[in-house]
């Protein structure tokens, strides 16, 4: 009896542990498994590798790469918002090649400049906003010289339910209130209804929260950490499902995530300002950041897979940076990110 | 030590002269399985001691901090390490309210499953029935979890309307928590249950008492220490259940006594911080140790609590 009982548990076990990732988007989402994210490059990349790669080298104004010929591997780390679009390089990189390993770490902006200034351990930093004098001097202290490449822009979209028909746009004071002291909608404005607020920020380890804070309150986390009714998560998707899931929610998040449930969802113009690549670009958007990798020239000059990594980068970025769901930067800050990779390589 | 082991048997068979000489032998097989048996239980009371003593250390770093004060830990209703608010209350009250739903649900249809089966059910039914309760005990919760938030609370929305019931509330969370600990309460009180011996059943019967009547005033009774058993250690499991609020609870602490509002509980909130990348020394990554402690805390008191009620109120039948 026992016996049939337990084999009959551990059946049950394993044929429900099979059916457990289908059930969990989720934590699926969230891992970095190859086989999730090889699906989408391996459907655009071999298909416009072979004809784009030529033009794509002349037109850059970089020296070609081929990536078959590159070995080594490479270590970045850095900001989480960086993260997609360094993966989604590195990928394509791989497919066109690249025999080594890429290490990429997502701990954050300040966490990566401490890896590459501090510690020297990274060979790339991703960041989601420019690097500090004070970090500039560590770097020096261990013989790096920052070197800045500009690859995108993101724009935080703030969203709420697509049944909040009261509103269409928000000032940045509104916001300030929003996401902190007011209680009811109606305690921002007037006309808008009585009900009570319910928020859905990222977490307190996140660039995103960071920059929020940073953009709206002047880098005092006090007033939206003490707001009432505040949900908190590093997972993107709990913040799209709770702003989804009742009418007078409110959230923000990164324009990606905002892109791929667009239809769930209404995004917010900013001060009359809507996210758009063009408002971004021309920077009227107040929500919108800007988006970088850093290395070093001696780094590159001695592992010559990191400067050629750099160089298939910037020429593909912009090519990538949509897919990933940010803005591309402006074609100055992209020629001015090829004239610094240049001048590193000393051509 | 083994030169010892090996010259006293052949001494004492000597002095003995007619002592059996396979009482004194030193079985060296007997000997291992022995010790590996030894070391066996020692691993899970020295993890214990390991973890009893890792959570006490943090959580002295946490609270001997300057930052933190015990009247305020136990004393306001704000908890946000980020910016220094430690009032661990609407960390405890999502707890329980999780928990003491979860109990309403899982007590009731738990000993009413588990009289069923040791009162009611043929040993066909029986047969069937209980391999099919434990399965429901071998779902993992995390599929319990999404059970809740994609069933549970738009049901609950549907019933109480939207406006009423939030995305992420602590009903659903502790209804679905109660369903996922029915097989825990069911089997254990019906081994209680089942462990009433016959004459007393016999005995009621000849006194012309019916079958329900045999089986509340008569079997409950007799069983009741092994019952209150299974009832304690089905809240200890609502309280340290962690998947199912981490993903239909909510994730923020809020402190609120109405369930269908979002508020974290304790586990809920271990899970979410130590997701990050907290950095260790920081007092948000010590003060998840705290909260530990105090779930640890309350998770033992139930089961000293448990054991006394088994102690004190055992019924014994010769």
């Amino acid at each position: 009896m026992r016996y049939k009982l337990l084999v009959l548990v551990s059946l049950a076990l394993l044929i429900l542990a099979g059916c457990a990732p289908a059930a969990t988007p989720a934590p699926a989402a969230a891992t970095e498994a190859p086989a999730a994210t090889e699906a989408p490059a391996a459907e655009s990349a071999p298909a416009e590798a072979a004809p784009v790669e030529a033009p794509a080298m002349s037109e850059s104004g970089l020296p070609e790469v081929n990536p078959l010929e590159v070995t080594g591997d490479i270590i970045v780390a850095g900001s989480s918002t960086v993260y997609p679009l360094t993966e989604a390089i590195a990928e394509r990189f791989a497919d066109e090649g690249y025999a080594g390993n890429i290490t990429i770490d997502s701990i954050g902006s300040g966490a990566g400049f401490e890896r590459f200034c501090v510690a020297g351990e990274s060979d790339i930093s991703n960041a989601s906003r420019p690097i500090k004098d004070s970090e500039v001097e560590s770097c020096a202290a261990i013989g790096r010289t920052p070197i800045e490449f500009r690859v995108g822009t993101d724009a935080l979209a703030v969203v709420v339910s697509p049944e909040a028909d009261w509103l269409e746009s928000v000032t940045m004071d509104e916001l300030v209130v929003l996401f902190s002291t007011a209680t009811t909608w109606a305690d921002v404005n007037p006309d808008w209804p009585a009900e009570p607020i319910q928020r859905f920020i990222p977490g307190t380890d996140s660039g995103t929260f960071d920059y929020f804070v940073e953009a709206v309150y002047g880098e005092d986390e006090e007033p939206i950490l003490s707001a009432a009714n505040t949900q908190l998560s590093e997972d993107d998707n709990v913040l799209v499902q709770g702003v989804e899931g009742s009418k007078y929610a409110i959230g923000f998040f990164g324009y990606a995530y905002y892109q791929e449930n667009a239809e769930l969802l209404k995004i917010l113009a900013v001060e009359g300002v809507e996210a758009s690549a063009e408002n971004v670009d021309n920077n009227s958007y107040p929500l919108a950041r800007p988006l970088f990798i850093y290395s070093d020239a001696t780094v590159m000059a001695e592992k010559p897979q990191v400067a050629a990594y750099i160089n298939f980068y910037l020429s593909f970025v912009n090519e990538e940076v949509i897919r990933v769901g940010y803005f591309p930067s402006s074609a100055a800050a992209l020629e001015t990110a090829k004239a610094n990779f240049l001048a590193a390589i000393g051509q | 030590m083994k030169s010892d082991a090996l010259v006293l048997p052949r001494m004492q068979v000597a002095s003995g002269g007619n002592a059996s000489p396979l009482r004194h032998r030193v079985r060296w097989g007997e000997r291992l399985i022995q010790g590996f048996l030894f070391l066996c239980g020692a691993v899970s009371i020295l993890t214990t001691v390991g973890i009893v003593a890792v959570l006490g250390r943090e959580s002295l770093l946490f609270f001997a901090s300057p930052e933190v004060h015990l009247s305020e830990f136990f004393g306001t209703t704000t908890w946000q390490p980020a910016i220094e608010r430690f009032g661990i209350w609407p960390l405890v009250t999502a707890t329980l309210i999780t928990s003491s739903i979860a109990m309403l649900v899982a007590l009731p249809l738990g000993l009413a499953v588990a009289i069923y089966l040791s009162e009611y059910a043929s040993d066909k039914a029986r047969a069937i029935l209980k391999p099919v309760m434990e399965i429901l005990a071998g779902v993992p919760t995390v599929v319990y979890g999404y059970f809740a938030l994609t069933f549970m609370t738009p049901l609950l929305r549907s019933i109480f309307g939207r406006d009423v019931v939030e995305i992420y509330n602590t009903a659903s969370a502790g209804i679905v928590i109660g369903i996922l600990i029915i097989p825990l309460v069911s089997s254990m009180a019906e081994d209680a249950l089942r462990a009433v011996p016959d004459s007393l059943r016999q005995a009621a019967y000849g006194l012309g008492a019916t079958k329900l009547e045999t089986a509340v005033r008569v079997v409950l009774p007799a069983a009741l220490s092994g019952v209150t058993a299974a009832f304690i250690v089905a809240i200890s499991r609502a309280v340290g259940e962690t998947m199912v609020v981490a993903i239909a609870a909510g994730a923020g602490p809020k402190f609120t006594f109405n369930p269908f509002e979002a508020a974290e509980t304790m586990t809920g909130h271990i899970v979410r911080i130590s997701g990050g990348d907290l950095s260790y020394d920081s007092i948000d990554y010590n003060s998840i140790f705290a909260i530990g402690l105090l779930l640890f805390v309350m998770t033992l008191t139930l089961n000293v609590i448990s054991q006394r009620i088994v102690r004190r109120f055992r019924e014994v039948y010769e």
